[in-house]
């Protein structure tokens, strides 16, 4: 290996002999995921199956989370918590954002307090006082994930206000005096690359945190599925749960979030 | 400080915190305990938090932990992000795989399994906490290695052939700017989301106590706790993070 940290010293020139090709780095990859899926179809039966379960049994549990009406339907909770969750921090992050911008009385409050106040409290705190507060409901677990997402939203609606072209503004004065016309043909249509970019910054963190408050703050949900798992060492569920978010968490932000975000730049404009 | 020349949006921003603050108080003056304890309550038990020896332990026993799961972690991460620039072979494997799979699983699963496969205890809950911070130090410090300047590196290698020579007195320099970032967002994702690993087979931490606190209906204690966790991480972040960040952003 001729390469050095850097990767860039003479012998690491693409195409120089010694640097890989893409094709040598996915056939690595590709042994590495075959010799973990060896060792672990070689361990059934050596190991007991509430530490590994086999894969077959992980694999049946997969799909009873798809095919079994009552798993679907919390599969659908989740699914619902999250969506909702979003939405709600995302309208209240931008409805922060935009105050602190065109209120500016109000930004140190906002930005100032608020903000840091908000991002430094802890997601369990907020499971367990909205439990107490509210019961075990989704509405708990809406509670706790939006208290999570809120900063998120301000901090990175914020940026994109930051970040709006002055000149681009005082033009638009020039040619119309009317805010809502300039909010709406100027303001916005900056702001969509951020907002693609908030969303996916959401969905990454709103997974981190929604089954932890559905195990403990709600009776619906993957988090309630894994908490009876937990309860009957039933390791099988718990990796098939753990499986399907990871792959759904992948799929959805290689698929639609990372996408979504190269078209709005694309089309709006990048981040200056 | 001179107090006439302060804005008036900063006093109406405090002004709004003691407004906040009081209607607190005055709504928990027709509210029951367990619903609403009053904010002098509530500060007189984060004061115990702080000063009672069993209590400190837990606020000591966090703290210890989150540390050091940081650390870990940092190392952990930007020992990955290493490994996968200077052997571009296990790129595939480090970046295409292992990043995207720790940065989705969820925390909870951790918790859960730590507490199957393991004996309860700090080691325990030290491994959840590193399992959930490294990718993010693995992905901010593999970001930092784009960056790096290669013709910098180019530089230093025409200059000496020894490797650790390169990293030391040029690679890491250039980096220090993104491991003070990773810190900073691992010290941040410990002490808010982390704190789940003292929720499952644990006898000690503030996470441990808000849970038996709430159990028992006790919201003075959850609410204490909560606020002595939004203090250590201003705490952290004025103490340690923010001199770090400006010792290594000079360079």
């Amino acid at each position: 290996m001729s390469a050095a940290i850097g990767g860039a010293g003479p012998g690491a020139v693409r195409g120089a002999p010694g640097a890989p090709s893409p094709l040598a780095r996915r056939a690595v990859a590709a042994a590495f995921l075959a010799v973990l899926a060896a060792a672990w179809i070689g361990s059934t039966g050596r190991v007991p199956a509430y530490l590994l379960p086999p894969p077959g049994e992980v694999g049946a549990a997969m799909l009873s989370l798809v095919a079994t009406p009552t798993r679907a339907a919390h599969l659908g909770a989740t699914l619902a918590h999250i969506a909702a969750s979003i939405a709600i921090a995302f309208a209240g992050g931008a409805l922060l954002a935009f105050a602190a911008h065109y209120a500016r009385w109000s930004a140190p409050a906002i930005h100032g307090r608020l903000g840091p106040f908000l991002s430094a409290f802890s997601g369990i705190g907020w499971t367990l006082l909205g439990v107490i507060w509210f019961g075990v409901s989704s509405f708990t677990v809406v509670f706790t994930i939006v208290a999570v997402l809120l900063p998120f939203a301000m901090v990175n609606l914020r940026e994109g206000l930051v970040a709006l072209d002055a000149e681009l503004l005082e033009m638009g004065r020039a040619f119309g005096r009317r805010r809502g016309a300039a909010l709406r043909l100027l303001v916005l249509p900056s702001l969509v690359p951020f907002a693609a970019a908030t969303l996916r910054i959401m969905f990454g963190v709103a997974w981190k945190v929604t089954l932890t408050a559905e195990l403990f703050g709600g009776g619906r949900g993957l988090g309630y599925v894994i908490n009876v798992a937990r309860q009957d060492y039933d390791t099988a569920t718990l990796f098939a749960v753990i499986a399907f978010i990871i792959v759904a968490v992948t799929l959805a932000d290689r698929l639609v979030f990372a996408p979504l975000e190269r078209a709005t730049t694309r089309q709006f404009g990048g981040r200056r | 400080m001179n107090l006439a020349r302060r804005p008036a949006s900063l006093w109406l921003a405090d002004a709004l915190v003691v407004a906040a603050i009081a209607a607190w108080a005055f709504g928990a003056r027709s509210l029951p305990e367990f619903v609403l304890p009053g904010p002098l309550a509530v500060a007189e038990r984060m004061w115990v938090l702080f000063t009672d020896l069993e209590f400190l332990s837990h606020t000591v026993a966090s703290t210890v932990r989150v540390l050091a799961s940081v650390l870990i972690a940092l190392l952990l991460g930007g020992g990955l992000a290493l490994l996968a620039r200077s052997v571009p072979l296990l790129d595939g494997v480090i970046s295409g795989l292992l990043a995207p799979f720790l940065n989705a699983f969820p925390s909870i699963g951790w918790a859960i399994l730590a507490a199957i496969w393991f004996q309860p205890g700090h080691l325990s809950i030290v491994f959840v906490q590193v399992a959930i911070l490294t990718p993010f130090c693995l992905i901010n410090v593999a970001e930092g290695l784009r960056q790096v300047d290669r013709e910098m590196i180019e530089m230093a290698r025409s200059f000496t052939r020894r490797r650790g020579r390169v990293l030391a007195s040029v690679t890491l320099p250039l980096l220090l700017p993104y491991l003070a970032g990773a810190l900073r967002i691992a010290y941040g994702v410990a002490w808010k989301i982390a704190l789940v690993a003292e929720l499952l087979g644990s006898t000690s931490g503030l996470g441990f106590l808000m849970l038996r606190a709430q159990g028992s209906a006790d919201l003075t204690t959850v609410l204490a706790a909560c606020l002595a966790i939004v203090a250590l991480f201003w705490a952290g972040e004025r103490l340690l993070l923010d001199p770090v960040a400006r010792r290594f952003a000079a360079r």
